[in-house]
């Protein structure tokens, strides 16, 4: 084993993901789900879904078959698993998605049956072999141990999932089943939001940017305390918190007390991100990275309104602008921005790694066109903070509009990474093989999956 | 690889012909980036090359490897290569050629 080898189906996540974001914007911009609904209504949970399971648990999980073999310098453990989870997750969400919008009529009972099915299936078959990849090389550092958190994360959103899933879908009647999918609801959101999506993308991008700008990766005091504090507001959260609601008990007070030490910690991050800026080697930033900046900003403005919303008690006013903001402003933000390398970087791999010797090649920036696709990075970035700065001021025609404008600017990112795959930026350049869309071809002289 | 050529090969010549492959992510050859820590040769014509690459684990490490043995093979007179990669010590920007560091805009590079 020298190094890391392409994982065949990351581009099919990426490229299923981007359907369900833009899928999840257009629902938003037409009125379907919040704010127009409740936010507990069944559309709203339809869209939430579309957003967190179809665009960014697909893109996570497509990243970190590809992404953790890097973290660690170790193959994947089991690389033909890759297509039959993207498959059951794929199914689960469809089959979650459609339950919800049946609920409305009370039909949902065989589509939430379906989905706990493919979706338990196909996350735990994620978690086996991102697991037995990290277990395999311990000890870890530090970006790794933030993965691990993150998954932890995972499996808690799984398990609080799935006993909503059997209380709708007529499986379970049990009283603490019901009391969970009654008032367990915000601490299914804090392990899918808090824990499993941002946790794991503090760990990837300690790496990636550190990697990409030439940094030192921060391995500081405060580095290590910020994943302590994650990881503990996040036990504290779930579990402490499932277990209160569980015996019929208040969770509030405790959940305040998981964010003053979630809070903390999402500070400590934006301190090491905000040195591994300074300290970069590269001074002209690329887009990644300089985009990169939009998102961490907006975590910094959500964990700011976290706080004031504990100290001012203004949850339910601020929640929905909050989450959008981590939703659309870090999470989606920072995934796009990624992606923007990743793809250009993947393809690269594939077309003309196996060329490496035998004459010139391009560079990776060659495949991309960043003054095109700036300002698109730039215009998202800007609308998703208006639409969190209307739910906030409780403008529903505001956001509509600023939704709508979101959508356009991700349909010109989408098409930006279309033409990076489709390596339009070298038309005029011989190309030895022409990548496909949704997989990356094995070529004889590309590594495989199966390298010893 | 030409074993035909008479002159024997020298590793001034191997790190020439290295130049040709690049970092794809930095986009500058291996040789001025600081990635290859040394080449020899016997008095046979085998070339040993011991490099590394920026991060370990990085996707593109098959491919540097692969692609410094295609340069080296079209080299004429070269009887063999092989080619050691290695983390010790690990890469630092401080291991970049003026010129390289000239492309990457970097003023002046540290051990982090």
């Amino acid at each position: 084993m020298l190094g890391v080898t392409l994982s065949r189906w990351t581009m099919s996540y990426f490229a299923v993901a981007l359907l369900s974001l833009l899928a999840g914007e257009l629902a938003l911009t037409l009125g379907y789900g919040y704010p127009l609904p409740v936010l507990n209504s069944p559309a709203t949970l339809a869209v939430v879904h579309v957003l967190t399971l179809g665009w960014l648990s697909l893109l996570l999980a497509g990243a970190l078959q590809q992404f953790v073999p890097v973290l660690v310098a170790r193959p994947l453990a089991h690389p033909r698993l890759s297509l039959p989870i993207l498959l059951l997750l794929i199914i689960g969400t469809a089959g979650l998605i459609t339950g919800f919008h049946a609920l409305s009529t009370g039909a949902g009972g065989a589509w939430f049956a379906l989905a706990a099915c493919a979706l338990s299936a196909g996350f735990l078959l994620l978690l086996w072999n991102l697991l037995h990849t990290l277990w395999r090389a311990r000890p870890w550092a530090l970006p790794a141990r933030f993965v691990l958190a993150g998954l932890t994360g995972l499996t808690l959103a799984v398990l609080l999932g799935l006993s909503f899933l059997g209380v709708l879908a007529g499986a379970t009647g049990a009283p603490w089943t019901v009391a969970l999918l009654g008032y367990g609801v915000p601490l299914h959101v804090i392990a899918a939001l808090g824990g499993w999506l941002t946790l794991t993308a503090i760990g990837v991008s300690y790496r990636l940017l550190a990697m990409f700008m030439l940094a030192p990766e921060p391995n500081r005091r405060g580095s290590h305390a910020a994943l302590w504090l994650g990881a503990t507001a996040l036990l504290l959260a779930v579990i402490g918190g499932a277990t209160l609601v569980v015996a019929g008990l208040d969770a509030h007070k405790l959940l305040v007390i998981a964010g003053m030490l979630g809070v903390p910690a999402l500070l400590l991050y934006l301190r090491d991100m905000r040195a591994l800026y300074r300290q970069r080697q590269r001074r002209v930033l690329e887009l990644n990275a300089s985009m990169s900046v939009g998102a961490l900003l907006s975590l910094a403005a959500g964990a700011t309104l976290l706080l004031l919303a504990a100290v001012g008690g203004n949850w339910h006013a601020w929640l929905p602008a909050i989450v959008y903001l981590l939703l659309f402003g870090w999470l989606s933000g920072l995934g796009l921005a990624q992606l923007y390398k990743i793809v250009a970087f993947l393809t690269w791999l594939e077309v003309f790694g196996p060329q490496l010797g035998r004459g010139p090649t391009p560079r990776v920036q060659d495949l991309v066109d960043e003054p095109h696709a700036r300002g698109w990075f730039r215009l998202y970035f800007l609308t998703a903070w208006l639409a969190a700065t209307a739910l906030l001021l409780d403008w529903p025609a505001a956001f509509r509009m600023a939704a709508a404008t979101q959508l356009l600017a991700t349909l010109a990112i989408v098409d930006q990474l279309w033409r990076t795959r489709r390596l339009c930026a070298l038309r005029q350049h011989p190309l030895p093989v022409r990548p496909a869309l949704l997989c990356v071809r094995q070529t004889p002289a590309t590594p495989t999956e199966n390298h010893p | 690889m030409n074993t035909a050529a008479s002159t024997p090969i020298s590793a001034e010549q191997a790190r020439e012909a290295l130049r040709t492959v690049i970092d794809p992510e930095l986009g500058y050859n291996i040789v001025d980036l600081g990635l290859v820590y040394a080449v020899t040769v016997d008095a046979a014509g085998v070339l040993y090359v011991r490099m590394t690459t920026t991060t370990r684990g990085c996707p593109a490490t098959d491919y540097l490897v692969q692609g410094a043995q295609q340069a080296l093979q079209q080299l004429p007179g070269c009887a063999g290569i092989e080619v050691e990669l290695t983390y010790e010590p690990p890469w630092t920007p401080a291991q970049m050629s003026p010129m390289a560091r000239l492309h990457l805009g970097i003023d002046r590079a540290s051990a982090w």
